[in-house]
């Protein structure tokens, strides 16, 4: 069975709904990506930013206008939905209303003609998985809401024979605290089974917690794919920035004054970016929250701000602090002092991100 | 206040089931009657105001030639017309109306609304400016006066109300339903007949329920395009009038005509009240 999933290749796609506009506007732009065998993708982005035509087109409901889909090597691009192989779950809880729970679970083993024993053990399985056991001869549409979403959940993971399971925000239905099971349970079963799974959400969280890899999406355009260390580290464009970590990265206008220094309202800030091509240029200096310090006193690469606001969130303190018209804010320990007025912050070269044109120098 | 609402409440149910039972009674208690007992004077209780008999119901299925009226042929011919024509609206209709739910429909400035609106359209116009042309086309294709020529013209006016009331249903089917099928290994018929249609039975039903309404109440076209051969009920009931009304039969004939859509109800009724048709009725 495992030998049948598959590597994933999506090579030049792009897609547009309406294709006989002299003008087409794309839902995706061009990209190529490769998912590999067996592991957690999250695709991230904002609401309309082409996550959900991504998934329809791995699964065959949407045709791409261009570019070729491959399961290890082998074009599926003109396959049928019904001929892929592929698991996916939508947002919202489909299930079908005339079925017991039993027969949902078991449905695409039967649409694929298992034998009888073979679907009881795999709905078993299942059914324990996902604590539906004891509902298997309930009519599913007397389920409650989060219990129907397990229930499509357990028509993608039933078939193990499946290349991948999309899931397209499966969780949005679900209360806090199965949700975190939930994903605990899919991460044992990725490491188990070895199912690829791919994870749509616009819940930075959620991709952080869940996925191997993380695939941010703007604008029907792929921005960023990477490790979660990554994507907050080092944002490759300023959207990434401010799309990942709560709060947004601190983004300032500034002007590059020499090889590795910018220098934002007068004061300079060394980077450890090379910025020997860009002296005088305007670009944006980027940094995480969580990476500035506290200084004691006036040094180098420090900006003195005058506070304007603390906000205590148990775990840690947020200051918001002002230097002109620019807005900082900074994480900070819970237990540590906060002077009043006016404070010195101590941005680390290491993690200062420039950007030229919005994208990472 | 809230007496006085309890009151009106059940004032007005009481009113409303007088208004609907006592023609259903009086037709009950006439049939039972002779000549003497209507036209005499007022009677109501069987028994101790006239003598009952069964005449009334006796000549609906005595041939002519023994001076009954014989009503068993026509309400046989309506039988089948309005179910065959009922079968035949709601397959072709719930087929139409899942394509007009699920793909776009594009020639010149025609939509899928467009359509839709075509098939009702048919039953917006007045029967009468239907029937000329519904002559002429069965004159032509010699099926006038035959059951067959009702069942294609029942279809006609039967089809749009099926699809009306299946395009509404399968629009609030989340299309969801059909591609999770797909995913799941059904091909599109499978996902179609499999998934799509038993979450639509009650659609059906609802969609059922009023082709055989309407079918079987139709007097127009069952008068304008039968003459000998054939004849359905409406028409036989409506000819039972003479000289001499015969209140009796009439009677009996009136309720055995509403029998069956009574027993329709009922079975629709039981449906409403499971809550499985919530949603299938505006």
């Amino acid at each position: 069975m495992e030998e049948q999933m598959a590597k994933i290749d999506l090579s030049n796609i792009s897609h547009t709904y309406n294709p006989l506009d002299p003008k087409p506007t794309y839902a995706l732009n061009p990209f190529s990506m490769t998912w590999e065998n067996g592991k957690r993708y999250a695709i991230l982005g904002p609401s309309g930013c082409g996550k959900t035509t991504m998934l329809n087109i791995v699964s065959g409901l949407v045709r791409p206008s261009k570019g070729e889909i491959l399961f290890d090597e082998t074009p599926v691009t003109d396959l049928k939905t019904e001929d892929r192989n592929i698991a996916q779950v939508f947002q919202f809880p489909v299930i079908y209303n005339t079925m017991t729970v039993y027969d949902n679970l078991a449905f695409p083993l039967r649409c694929r003609e298992f034998t009888k024993e073979k679907i009881e053990e795999r709905v078993k399985a299942v059914s324990d998985t996902l604590n539906l056991s004891s509902f298997l001869n309930s009519p599913a549409r007397k389920l409650t809401a989060d219990q129907k979403q397990l229930i499509s959940l357990g028509r993608g993971l039933v078939r193990e024979d499946v290349a991948a399971v999309l899931m397209d925000e499966p969780l949005t239905v679900i209360d806090p605290d199965l949700k975190f099971r939930l994903r605990r349970n899919l991460k044992e079963i990725n490491e188990q089974y070895k199912t690829t799974l791919v994870y749509v959400t616009h819940d930075q969280n959620e991709a952080m917690t869940f996925a191997e890899n993380i695939i941010v999406m703007d604008q029907g355009e792929i921005v960023q794919v990477g490790l979660p260390k990554d994507l907050f580290e080092k944002p490759k464009t300023t959207f990434v920035g401010y799309f990942i970590g709560s709060p947004a990265m601190n983004i300032f206008h500034s002007t590059v004054s020499s090889d590795h220094e910018v220098k934002i309202n007068d004061t300079t800030i060394k980077t450890n970016s090379n910025l020997g091509n860009l002296k005088d240029k305007n670009v944006k200096l980027g940094i995480r929250s969580e990476f500035i310090e506290l200084a004691e006193k006036e040094k180098s690469n420090t900006i003195k701000i005058k506070l304007t606001r603390v906000e205590d969130f148990g775990n840690f303190k947020l200051l918001t602090g002002k230097m002109g018209d620019l807005v900082i804010k900074s994480k900070v320990e819970r237990e540590k002092p906060i002077p009043d007025g006016e404070l010195n912050l101590y941005f680390p070269p290491e993690k200062c991100c420039v950007y030229s044109d919005e994208k990472l120098v | 206040m809230s007496k006085l609402y309890t009151f009106l409440k059940y004032f007005f149910i009481t009113f409303w089931t007088v208004f609907v039972v006592a023609p259903f009674l009086w037709a009950v208690s006439t049939s039972f009657k002779d000549f003497q007992s209507v036209n005499s004077k007022v009677t109501y209780i069987p028994w101790l105001d006239f003598e009952p008999t069964l005449e009334g119901w006796r000549v609906l299925i005595k041939s002519p030639a023994k001076g009954g009226v014989d009503i068993v042929e026509p309400y046989f011919n309506s039988i089948f017309v309005t179910c065959t024509a009922s079968l035949i609206s709601i397959v072709l209709g719930t087929l139409a109306a899942y394509a007009l739910s699920r793909f776009t429909f594009k020639a010149g400035f025609v939509r899928n609304n467009d359509i839709t609106f075509f098939f009702i359209s048919q039953r917006i116009m007045p029967p009468i400016v239907l029937s000329i042309p519904f002559f002429i086309f069965l004159s032509t294709i010699g099926l006038l006066d035959s059951l067959l020529g009702l069942v294609v013209v029942y279809i006609v006016l039967l089809m749009p109300i099926a699809v009306w009331i299946m395009v509404d249903f399968f629009n609030r089917v989340p299309k969801e339903l059909d591609e999770t099928a797909l995913i799941d290994g059904c091909n599109p018929y499978q996902a179609f007949y499999k998934v799509v249609l038993p979450n639509s039975i009650p659609g059906l039903i609802v969609a059922g329920m009023f082709c055989i309404i309407f079918g079987w109440i139709d007097f127009f076209f069952a008068f304008i395009l039968t003459f000998t051969e054939v004849q359905l009920l409406p028409v036989k009931v409506v000819a039972l009038n003479s000289s001499i009304t015969p209140w009796w039969s009439l009677s009996a004939s009136a309720l055995v005509s509403v029998a069956p859509l009574i027993i329709v109800a009922f079975i629709v009724e039981r449906y409403l009240s499971k809550g499985n048709l919530s949603g299938a009725l505006k």
